[in-house]
């Protein structure tokens, strides 16, 4: 860890004072269980660092609203995982939340610090004599070709295929989440599924997010969808594990248990959070049983590109869709 | 308070804090060290440049072999020396495997030295390096020819080639279990502080002896004049068990600057500091009639080693005497690789060795139709069939049948796949047996009985969780008749007596031997009668005498007296397990119920029962634990810890907690612990076998045959993780 400059603003207007005054390269300070561990091992190094977790304007959770979810994006993840109504009317969100890493870590932990944690590649963390495009654009991809068990299977690149690890992500773009982002320029909004980049040749760049913006909400627009929701993870352990494939799904289901309305996302399996629109068509107007469930899943990872040792998470992804879409339309409504 | 009713000793000083670790040791002016790691394979350092960590504001030292230390390698533990291994980084030019250090900062802040740690740059000659077992480049050697000691040469018994050639019934299978690293939470590091000519050492150690006599052979010094103080140690598992690397540039830095340094290694470099079990392959071979009785077996291992220390193996030690087996061959081969030497963790060979075994003699059970069992009672050995000398004890038929009476096996279907959870989840039930060797090693206890009636034992051992104190805290109170809060135990303490290694499962018998031993002497010196109550304060004031000290030295039966000048030099001096007069073993059944989740497939290991024959329980709050924990590490072990290599690059890769996977809590269903409690009053007159190792060994193939008996497919590597069942 290198020495850097350290400030706490009062007020979102004085954070983004503060953050352009930093320069680019500075970075800002949620719950830093991302950050400073980055920061430990070397991976970031901000002269400057920004601590946002206690702004007003971050604050807070509604999911009472009539037409949209809102969450503040200093919230904790561990307050954000038990809000009872976001439990009894969207599951998935609720889950993707509380299955994350351990609630020592939601506990400090925030919902908009979440959503830019960035991939867990040993080679990424493991220091400079890796060759790592990430992290050193241009020196390979130690990855391809090597260890590669926890490595995407969907949305890689000759220059990367590091996974994104989060759930919290997965789930939401599933519900077409939309963040308010504020910046020196003024604020925007900014679909969920627009954030996250794929590597391409450019593997360091992550998200579309400039260096002198803040996220401030994430919002959810309501649907019923979320009562037969489910986020369904698989992971070595049982806690304190990242997914080796999650699917996050929801559905309405009508007459006869045809599929009305549906949402298809899978995680821990692509470079970015990765909504499967292709297998929502196929099952919209379907009835939901074990073979289309399992047809969803297959359409899921049908552009499914494997290396050494991560084939099997391509079956295992399809299960994994297929056990979600189970426990979703268990809970859906008829 | 009865014995099983008294607490773990410290548990309240662990629970609030107060327990004071090797590390958390900060002494006045304290400097803080970081180590730079080797990020090649092997080679050369051909330039190391240290100029800018050293214009890093706070920095005052960076070591590496371009200064002289003045410091000679300790030598290899195995090998009459100290150290982990024989190779002492810092002293030239020398990488031998990633992750070997190769320079030390030392700084005012730990921020600073960090810092500059990363700063230094290291140009390299790389070389070809090989760290896995069939890569091009090891070396294979055989254990009898490199290694020509008695003890270490193969088992052979009878003639196991051809009486498995006319076996009836076969089994030949290729097992695969390792690398795994401890990880104790307890991070590897420690303080160095000269106190005039006296070097002071705090670090958490399970051989404060081998760190005292490693330390004087490294720095020239006598070794009165090292005092190393481990009062607490947070978890070892054979990890801590000899002197680290780190320590003696630690205590040059400390000498060079007046004043003490700290170093805390990063969870990663501990992956490549000190040693780890090392991957091993099984080829076993059972030959039985067409009952299951058996009539041969022919083990052969072969054990990943580093280029420059072979760790001295004995899988077929137990492997050789679990059954009643006429006809034995054993053999035992290392492949030298380019990594740090490896060494013990937790039932070092034992427990690769009974996964190998016992999977094997299940699938023995399967081809014969018999309850798996059934058929290992059915060849249990009433002597030892390697030496023909009899057991100082044995119970492992008591052990199965208990275990099957808690565990409800008598309910079991036997085919595979024929069971399943109400709602539907495939169900498998699995067994497997243990042995580990009951060794003795010498120790010294003082016992300080004092006017005021409290007791003071100062003793040779180390209390690292495994609840060495509170044994020693209970069968003082027990013997005198006194109340626990009456007397303490002071162990991991160079300045109160010389030490033995604690390791191997023998130091809380060994110790308590001499404890034993001291203890009869106090009686004497007392005046009081050799057995019952002793009312303590009356009876030193009856001495004229503010306290009464009494000192014993034990050893093992069959150990010269040399053997404790070994231990005061803090080299090791086991005795055993083959006695003058018996072999001793302690033995264990455990008894596993798995679910493989339908859609992943996932193991989920719901239900445990384990029965130990440890001989008298010594402290049955702190020997439960012993089980349940080894229990957790056979979960472990069985589903998900693995070091990964990249050939490519050597090293560990998923050096870190949340890559390396043990179980969490969720991961661990209900655990039943049961004890045969009978005392083995051949091996010592406390009738107590050794039992922290023994616990795990076995645990691995009981979940590997239940997943057997679950889905019909045979695990045979560890970790068995969902790719092996899907
Ligand atoms: C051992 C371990 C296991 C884990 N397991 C899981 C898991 O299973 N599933 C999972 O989803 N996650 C897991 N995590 C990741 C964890 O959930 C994230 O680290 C955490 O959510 C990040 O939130 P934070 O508030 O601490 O972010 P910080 O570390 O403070 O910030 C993270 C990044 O986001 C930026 N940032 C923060 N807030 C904002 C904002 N409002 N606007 C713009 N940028 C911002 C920061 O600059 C930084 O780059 C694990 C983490 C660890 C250490
Ligand atoms: S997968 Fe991406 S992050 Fe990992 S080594 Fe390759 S380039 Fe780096």
């Amino acid at each position: 860890m290198r020495p850097f400059a350290y400030a706490v603003p009062a007020t979102l207007d004085e954070a983004l004072r503060a953050l352009s005054e930093a320069g680019p390269g500075a970075k800002l300070l949620a719950g830093g269980t991302t950050l400073y561990d980055l920061m430990k091992l070397d991976v970031e190094t901000p002269p400057a660092v920004v601590d946002i977790r206690a702004l007003p304007e971050l604050a807070g959770v509604d999911t009472a609203g009539a037409s949209e979810l809102s969450f503040g994006a200093g919230a904790p993840m561990a307050d954000v995982a038990a809000d009872p109504v976001l439990r009894r009317d969207y599951p998935a969100l609720a889950e993707s939340l509380a299955k994350a890493a351990s609630q020592q870590l939601r506990n400090v932990a925030t919902v908009g610090g979440n959503l830019l944690q960035r991939t867990r590649c040993p080679y990424f963390r493991g220091g400079l004599a890796f060759p790592c495009n990430k992290r050193r654009p241009g020196s390979g991809c130690a990855a391809i070709g090597g260890l590669d068990r926890g490595h995407a299977l969907l949305g890689g690149s000759d220059a990367c295929i590091a996974t994104y690890p989060g759930d919290w992500a997965v789930a939401l773009i599933a519900f077409d989440a939309i963040l308010d982002v504020a910046g020196p320029r003024g604020s925007r909004t900014l679909p969920l599924a627009g954030l996250h980049v794929e590597p391409g040749d450019r593997p360091d760049r992550e998200h579309t997010l400039a260096w002198d913006e803040i996220v401030t909400r994430i919002r959810v627009p309501v649907t019923a969808a979320g009562r037969g929701s489910t986020y369904h993870k698989v992971r070595d352990r049982e806690s304190y594990a990242f997914a080796l494939a999650s699917a996050a799904v929801a559905v309405t289901l009508g007459a006869g248990g045809t599929v009305e309305e549906c949402r298809v996302a899978v995680g821990g399996v692509a470079t970015r959070p990765w909504r499967c629109h292709e297998a929502e068509r196929e099952l919209v107007g379907a009835v939901l049983d074990r073979g289309s469930a399992r047809r969803a899943g297959e359409t899921a990872f049908a552009e499914a590109r494997p290396g050494r040792q991560n084939a099997f998470r391509i079956e295992l992804g399809v299960r994994t869709v297929a056990e979600a879409l189970r426990i979703a339309g268990e809970r859906a409504e008829r | 308070m009865t014995n099983a009713e008294m607490p773990r000793v410290g548990a309240r000083e662990k629970v609030t804090g107060a327990a004071r670790y090797g590390a958390d040791h900060t002494p006045p002016g304290v400097a803080y060290a970081m180590p730079v790691v080797a990020t090649v394979g092997k080679g050369r350092i051909t330039r190391l440049d240290t100029t800018a960590a050293e214009a890093v504001s706070g920095v005052l030292l960076v070591l590496s072999h371009l200064d002289d230390l003045g410091i000679v390698p300790a030598g290899y533990i195995m090998a009459g020396g100290y150290a982990f291994q024989s190779l002492q980084p810092l002293l030239d030019d020398r990488v031998a495997y990633r992750g070997q250090p190769i320079a030390l900062v030392v700084a005012d802040t730990l921020v600073a030295a960090a810092e500059a740690a990363g700063l230094v740059r290291a140009v390299y000659e790389e070389e070809p390096f090989a760290v896995e077992l069939d890569a091009a480049g090891t070396e294979t050697v055989l254990q009898e020819e490199a290694l020509p000691l008695p003890f270490l040469a193969d088992v052979v018994v009878g003639d196991a080639d051809g009486a498995y050639e006319r076996s009836p019934l076969r089994v030949d299978a290729v097992y695969e279990a390792g690398p795994q690293h401890q990880v104790p939470m307890e991070l590897i590091g420690g303080v160095a502080e000269w106190r005039g000519d006296t070097l002071v050492v705090h670090e958490g150690s399970q051989s404060v002896g081998a760190l005292r006599g490693g330390l004087a052979r490294q720095l020239g010094l006598d070794p009165d004049r090292v005092e190393v103080i481990a009062p607490y140690v947070g978890g070892g598992f054979g990890q801590k068990n000899s002197l680290q690397p780190h320590l003696a540039p630690l205590a040059v830095a400390a000498r060079r600057l007046g004043r003490p340094v700290k170093l805390v290694l990063p969870r990663a470099d501990t992956f490549h500091a000190a040693s780890f079990r090392p991957v091993s392959r099984h080829r076993v071979r059972l030959g039985a009639d067409r009952s299951g009785r058996l009539l041969a077996a022919i083990h052969e291992v072969d054990q990943q080693a580093s280029r420059h220390d072979l760790l001295p193996a004995s899988y077929t030690e137990i492997t050789s005497r679990l059954y009643d087996i006429r006809n034995f061959r054993g053999r035992q081969r290392h492949v030298r690789t380019d990594v740090q030497t490896p060494g013990y963790m937790r039932a070092p060979f034992e427990h690769p060795a009974a996964f190998a075994l016992e999977s094997a003699v299940d699938e023995l059970a399967h081809a014969a139709g018999r309850d798996p069992v059934e058929l290992r009672l059915a060849n249990d050995a009433v002597k030892d069939p390697v030496t023909g000398k009899p057991f100082s004890s044995r119970h492992l038929a008591a052990c199965l049948r208990r275990g099957a009476e808690l565990f409800g096996w008598a309910g079991r279907s036997p085919d595979p796949c024929s069971m399943r959870a109400a709602d539907g989840t495939p169900v498998g039930w699995g067994v497997a047996a243990g042995a580990y060797p009951a060794m003795t090693v010498p120790v010294l206890a003082r016992v300080r009985a004092g006017a005021d009636g409290g007791v003071l034992v100062e003793a040779g051992g180390h209390e690292m969780g495994q609840g060495m104190t509170s044994a020693l805290v209970s069968a003082v109170a027990q013997d005198l008749g006194i109340g626990a809060g009456s007397v303490r135990a002071v162990v991991g303490d160079t300045r109160v007596a010389p030490h033995h290694l604690t390791a191997g499962a023998w130091g809380t018998h060994s110790t308590l031997l001499a404890v034993h031993a001291a203890l009869r002497e106090l009686r004497e010196r007392l005046g009081v009668p050799p057995e019952g109550p002793v009312d303590v304060a009356a009876a030193v004031a009856a001495t004229g005498e503010r306290e009464v000290v009494t000192e014993a030295v034990t050893r093992g039966p069959g150990q010269p007296p040399e053997a404790v000048d070994r231990m005061r030099a803090g080299l090791v001096a086991p005795d055993g397990p083959d006695y003058p007069d018996h072999v001793a073993f302690s033995f264990v059944a455990h008894f596993v119920e798995v679910r493989v989740e339908p859609a992943a497939p996932r193991v989920r290991v719901s239900r445990v029962v384990s029965v130990a024959d440890c001989g008298r329980v010594a402290s049955p709050v702190t020997a439960d634990a012993q089980v349940r924990g080894a229990v957790v590490w056979g979960i472990g072990a069985a589903l998900s810890e693995h070091s990964e290599v990249d050939p490519r690059f050597g090293g560990f890769l998923n050096a870190d907690l949340a890559d390396y996977v043990i179980p969490v809590n969720a991961d661990v269903g209900a655990i039943e612990v049961d004890f045969i409690g009978e005392p083995d009053l051949t091996l010592n007159p406390m009738g107590v076998k050794t039992l922290g190792e023994v616990a795990l060994v076995g645990v691995a193939p009981a979940i590997a045959n239940a997943v057997f008996h679950a889905t019909g497919r045979r695990p045979r590597r560890l970790p068995i993780r969902i790719e092996d069942l899907l």
